[in-house]
């Protein structure tokens, strides 16, 4: 009986003792979390992202006509860090690339949630900013915005590589002041 | 030399399988998202690395184009025609005209039918490039993703000087085209033209001849003529397999009929073929734009069309980069079709898909199958 009884109170106090080690876990990952966000980690941390975004490989519709070409010979996004290889895991870039029917809807938004934190979204193209030229189609979605949080929109129908090499542009600025561990 | 027996544990493996629940195979999801799959999903039966059964999932990119022509007027759905075709525009373009025309009467003047020919055949070389270097990524060969791609850029500005957009001209209109040539157009085309060929040359040493590609595409993926011709398969696809078929040759439209030109075939229908075939018609391409050039009249290049659908059916077909593609259109007097259909290359070969995969690798499947140049965006319309 008294056995039994110790063993409980062993239980309750590991508990608690866990209880206390993960409140001080998680106040030290705080101030761990502040550090890297005041000093120069962070822009270290930054500078490694930005110049290694490298896009999953779904193309939702025929802007990825434009995205090839800029990945092309030409214009070349390596240069940016942009390179169009590797699993969804490894990826940090989402370009949704042109209309997104009801049907890819939901896959991008799969992919999207498998993808490892941070992770950036593109809308290439007035179908996925707005619809654009299938605006009034029945199995379309009116932007991506509605269904995955967008972070840079590229105007056009296609946008021409130039503009997607903005876009990329803009983005790297945003992260160059964006916080370590803002995203979530 | 006696032929090893096979070991007894996979042995029994194997008949316990038979004996249970037959041969066990597993299905495979091969994209959207894939390195090799493009906008579509292949569903896959694999038993073991031999691929049982696939089945091609399309329409995640289907958009409603013909319904979308039926509440705009003809002149508003031209760019809404060149969406799925994106990299083909032009094509699909010239196809829906042609629908418009046969039911107005209008006939447009000379010099518009070669500057069509024109755009056709350089969105042809582009179409044909864009598909060469994602069959080059493919096989995990990068430079062949760098070099046609870069190329391509070249017709790309012609097309730019010549229609004012990159890849979505618009520049057929019903009775002609919107522009004339530019000056010093045909100059800078024959020096680029130059140039591009003897980059094909360099195309053939590199890839074409080369035996990293020969023995991943020779025999790989066979279509055999009678089946070829047995699903309706089209363009490079039907021509790999023997059968010399062209719409340019055998129902020319346009200004075909009066240009000098050969139709690529070969009689093997593996990826191989399929693959050389585009590279000759590129060349064949290469001829008929300076011959364009050559031979173009001169007169005036639109005449004018009204913006009415007269009542009446009208079927029209051209050949594009990757087969025929043909249009169906129903008016009712008013400016805006009753019915718009269309089909396209790309849905034609999508029924080549299972048979060629069929009986394959796994490890073959991406050159088996992006051989055909089937081009989701444009099969789901």
């Amino acid at each position: 009986m008294s056995a039994q009884k110790t063993a409980q109170d062993q239980d309750d106090v590991l508990a608690m003792l866990a209880d206390s080690i993960n409140v001080w876990v998680g106040k030290l990952s705080e101030i761990v979390q502040r550090i890297v966000d005041v000093g120069p980690i962070r822009s270290v941390v930054n500078w490694g992202r930005i110049y290694s975004l490298w896009p999953v490989n779904i193309t939702t519709a025929c802007c990825s006509a434009e995205f090839g070409a800029a990945s092309g010979a030409r214009h070349d996004l390596e240069r940016f860090g942009v390179l169009p290889l590797g699993s969804l895991r490894q990826s940090d870039l989402l370009v949704a690339e042109g209309t997104i029917t009801k049907k890819m809807a939901k896959r991008l938004r799969m992919i999207y949630d498998q993808m490892a934190i941070p992770r950036y979204v593109i809308a290439m193209g007035d179908c996925a900013i707005s619809g654009g030229l299938f605006h009034d189609s029945y199995s379309i979605v009116n932007g991506a915005h509605e269904f995955i949080p967008v972070d840079v929109y590229v105007p056009g129908c296609p946008p021409r590589p130039e503009a997607l090499e903005q876009a990329i542009i803009m983005l790297q600025e945003k992260i160059r002041h964006s916080k370590v561990y803002e995203r979530g | 030399m006696t032929v090893p027996e096979k070991p007894a544990p996979l042995a029994a493996v194997e008949s316990s399988r038979t004996a249970d629940s037959g041969p066990q195979t597993l299905t495979v999801s091969v994209g959207p998202q894939h390195s090799g799959s493009g906008h579509m999903r292949l569903i896959i039966e694999l038993d073991g690395d031999i691929i049982v059964n696939a089945a091609p999932d399309p329409g995640y990119v289907h958009r409603g184009i013909e319904k979308i022509c039926e509440v705009r007027n003809i002149i508003k759905s031209i760019p809404v025609i060149e969406r799925p075709a994106i990299i083909d525009s032009s094509n699909l373009n010239h196809a829906y005209i042609r629908a418009i025309e046969e039911l107005q009467g209008v006939e447009a003047p000379v010099r518009s039918q070669y500057l069509r020919c024109l755009l056709n055949e350089m969105n042809r070389i582009m179409s044909h490039l864009y598909w060469l270097s994602i069959f080059g990524v493919f096989l995990g060969h990068t430079t062949m993703f760098m070099w046609p791609l870069g190329d391509r850029e070249l017709f790309i500005d012609l097309a730019e000087k010549l229609t004012g957009a990159r890849i979505t001209h618009s520049y057929i209109v019903p009775g002609g085209v919107r522009r004339d040539l530019p000056q010093g157009f045909a100059d800078e085309a024959i020096k680029r033209i130059a140039y591009f060929e003897k980059r094909l040359v360099e195309y053939d040493k590199i890839f074409f001849n080369n035996p990293i590609f020969t023995s991943r595409a020779k025999g790989v993926g066979v279509l055999p003529r009678s089946e070829a011709i047995a699903i309706g398969a089209t363009g490079p696809t039907l021509r790999g397999s023997g059968v010399d078929a062209d719409l340019r040759k055998d129902e020319p439209y346009a200004a075909y009929s009066k240009l000098d030109f050969g139709i690529p075939t070969r009689k093997e229908g593996d990826s191989f073929s399929r693959a050389i075939i585009r590279e000759e018609e590129m060349l064949e391409s290469c001829k008929l734009i300076k011959q364009i050039l050559k031979d173009i009249p001169a007169g005036p290049i639109r005449r004018k069309a009204p913006i009415v659908v007269p009542r009446g059916e009208a079927y029209s077909r051209v050949e594009s980069a990757r087969g025929e593609c043909s249009f169906y259109m129903v008016g009712e007097g008013g400016d805006k079709p009753y019915r718009v259909r269309f089909i396209t290359a790309s849905f034609r070969n999508m029924s080549a898909i299972p048979v060629l995969l069929k009986g394959g690798h796994m490890a073959d499947m991406p050159t088996a199958w992006w051989s055909v140049d089937y081009w989701p965006v444009e099969a789901d319309r």
